[in-house]
């Protein structure tokens, strides 16, 4: 008996092993191509606002791949040849990287017709080479039964948390867009800018042990639910998509400077699938960011998208925002990391 | 009646707090699992399955589960295929080339998997494996290798030469000999071996972050990208899930095995 079930372990383990052994290469070409997702519900809404739209427009395959940009970006370098991938969403600063190491293509009118509905603002950043489709604007998130009257200002927030009002969770260095939200946003807000971020240090030496640091978003989340927190610095859909599951104590409110936008861009890099500019071109689409946003409470970038009640008054509309200079910051990030390892030591 | 010796009794205290250190984040991790709450919240609210049921709806989980046994199959056989051999050769040699190579079998014990894991996506790319399922079984099993060739190697070392001098003497071929003598005697190295290489991949991030492609997405590549998105009480359900497969694996060792043989408590043979 023992022999056999030895034996039937080792048939299941080798047909388990087996089964891996038919796959091919992946490789994006043909009538298939291959676009990426982050995770989660941000997946859910590429398959349904992106993916099958395209897929019933041409009858072509959308292979949607999950992860992150950074690995994307690798793979794409280790393939310029043959790249793995054929239509991106990466953050601006790897989407400059990109830009800056030629490993993107140039979007057109002809080739994404919806490009003519997208502000110039979203397009400059990447020189074409890539449209900023999407943003999150970073501003105070806060536990509205702890801080009933939330700071309307980075100057109001900072002064108050120096008094001691609430204990601040602001997010870390270890967190990739850290130097935009937070470095750059309240320099900027406090009178400095991309070539003076001293106000920003300055403010942190002065909030002195009333703040704390995340080195990821469900830090905060978990900080301002448990009470070690109770405002911080945060994005506005992810706030909304908390509250929504359950967490209706969380509120955002965009300073009156304006928070950072933080945003997606989408490329196609070089030697990828022609067939991925229908798909990039939906991507752009009012109709196709609508539902987007609908799905994850972020702000899109078409002019033409009119959002329904209930989502406007959740989205903070570009206009309000603070744009930052997204290759400025990227050349002075390490001078920052390395200013904020001495000064700031957390 | 004997009386209690009080460093034994502080020595049982500190063990046991140790013991509580080392379990509390995963007992936590699979109470969240069964918590009735949308977001992650301590103590639970209620108790439910719906985490669970989330992680069965969400497809790339089960998706990712099922590639992450295959590589972890395939790399835990490549690295026994390689690994025992290697170390026959190589256990009792003094020879310098012997030690170097197996120095060099080792050395991927001793570098950050997320340089290795950079470092092999460009070079099985530029060979033409790419991001592909093989290329994943070859990354993985480098990684898996040290972990067969360490445990095999050092029992191979224990092992009384005089024991296959014997079987010689007796008459039997060097493949006889290999056969009938050696490898029952390193069967329970040859399967801790096997069950370390197993886990390693497993639980693998850092290498196969750099081959995720949709079909060669791996569970932990999985929820790295959802935990960033997505922070709810699924992310406790699947690891609760992947905790099972492991323990799982260790209750059939033990059934087909005895984990008393695996880690040489007992008689192996």
């Amino acid at each position: 008996m023992a022999l056999w079930t030895r034996r039937g372990l080792a048939g299941a383990t080798a047909a388990l092993g087996l089964s891996a052994l038919p796959h091919r290469p992946a490789r994006a070409q043909g009538k298939s191509i291959t676009v990426t997702a982050l995770g989660g519900i941000w997946e859910e809404a590429v398959r349904t606002c992106f993916a099958q739209p395209y897929e019933k427009a041409t009858g072509n395959r959308a292979q949607v791949l999950i992860g992150s940009p950074t690995q994307w970006l690798a793979q794409i370098e280790a393939n310029p040849a043959r790249p793995p991938i054929d239509a991106l969403v990466t953050i601006p600063d790897l989407a400059i990287a990109a830009v800056q190491k030629g490993l993107v293509e140039r979007f057109t009118v002809e080739k994404t017709p919806n490009l003519v509905h997208t502000p110039e603002e979203f397009i400059a950043p990447l020189d074409g080479h890539g449209v900023l489709f999407d943003y999150g604007v970073a501003g105070f998130t806060f536990h509205k039964g702890r801080v009933k009257q939330p700071p309307k200002s980075f100057a109001e927030f900072v002064e108050r948390t120096a008094k001691g009002e609430w204990q601040a969770s602001l997010p870390g260095i270890g967190y990739a867009v850290t130097p935009i939200m937070l470095i750059w946003a309240m320099a900027k807000a406090l009178g400095g800018g991309v070539d003076n971020v001293d106000p920003f240090f300055e403010a942190v030496r002065k909030m002195g042990r009333n703040v704390s640091f995340w080195n990821s978003p469900n830090d905060f989340e978990n900080a301002l639910a448990s009470g070690d927190a109770d405002i911080g610095i945060y994005f506005d859909g992810r706030t909304w998509a908390w509250s929504d599951s359950g967490a209706s104590f969380a509120g955002f409110l965009n300073p009156s400077e304006g928070g950072s936008i933080n945003a997606i861009a989408i490329q196609k890099p070089k030697n990828a699938s022609e067939e991925a500019w229908p798909y990039l071109d939906i991507m752009l689409s009012a109709e196709a960011q609508l539902a987007f946003a609908k799905k994850l409470n972020y702000g899109v970038t078409n002019r033409l998208v009119v959002y329904p009640p209930g989502l406007a008054e959740r989205i903070t509309p570009w206009q309000q925002a603070a744009f930052p200079p997204y290759a400025e910051i990227a050349a002075k990030r390490a001078a920052w990391v390395d200013r904020w390892n001495r000064e700031i030591r957390r | 009646m004997r009386r209690a010796d009080p460093a034994l009794w502080l020595l049982r205290a500190v063990v046991a707090l140790f013991i509580l250190f080392m379990l509390a984040p995963i007992l936590v991790v699979v109470a969240l699992s069964f918590t009735s709450a949308g977001y992650v919240v301590f103590p639970l609210p209620g108790l439910s399955l719906r985490w669970f049921a989330r992680m069965l709806d969400y497809a790339p989980f089960l998706q990712g589960l099922r590639v992450s046994l295959q590589v972890a199959l395939g790399a835990t056989l490549l690295s026994v295929l390689l690994g025992v051999p290697a170390s026959l050769a190589l256990a009792r040699s003094h020879h310098p080339a012997a030690l170097a190579a197996m120095t060099f079998l080792l050395s991927p014990l001793s570098m950050p998997m997320i340089v290795f894991g950079f470092a092999a996506l460009f070079f099985l790319s530029r060979i033409g494996l790419g991001l592909s399922l093989p290329a994943l079984l070859v990354a993985h099993g480098c990684v898996c290798l040290p972990y067969v060739v360490r445990v095999t190697a050092a029992a191979y070392r224990g092992l009384p030469p005089a024991l296959e001098e014997a079987a010689e003497v007796l008459g039997a071929s060097r493949a006889a000999v290999l056969r009938h003598v050696v490898l029952p005697l390193l069967r329970p190295a040859i399967a801790a071996g096997s069950l370390f290489s197993f886990l390693v991949s497993f639980d693998n991030l850092p290498l196969s972050f750099f081959f995720g492609s949709p079909g060669t997405n791996t569970l932990p590549v999985v929820m790295l990208s959802y935990v960033e998105q997505q922070f709810d009480p699924a992310i406790a359900a699947i690891s609760t899930a992947q905790l099972a497969v492991a323990v799982l694996l260790l209750v059939l060792a033990d059934r087909f095995y005895g984990l008393g043989r695996l880690v040489g408590q007992e008689g192996g043979g």
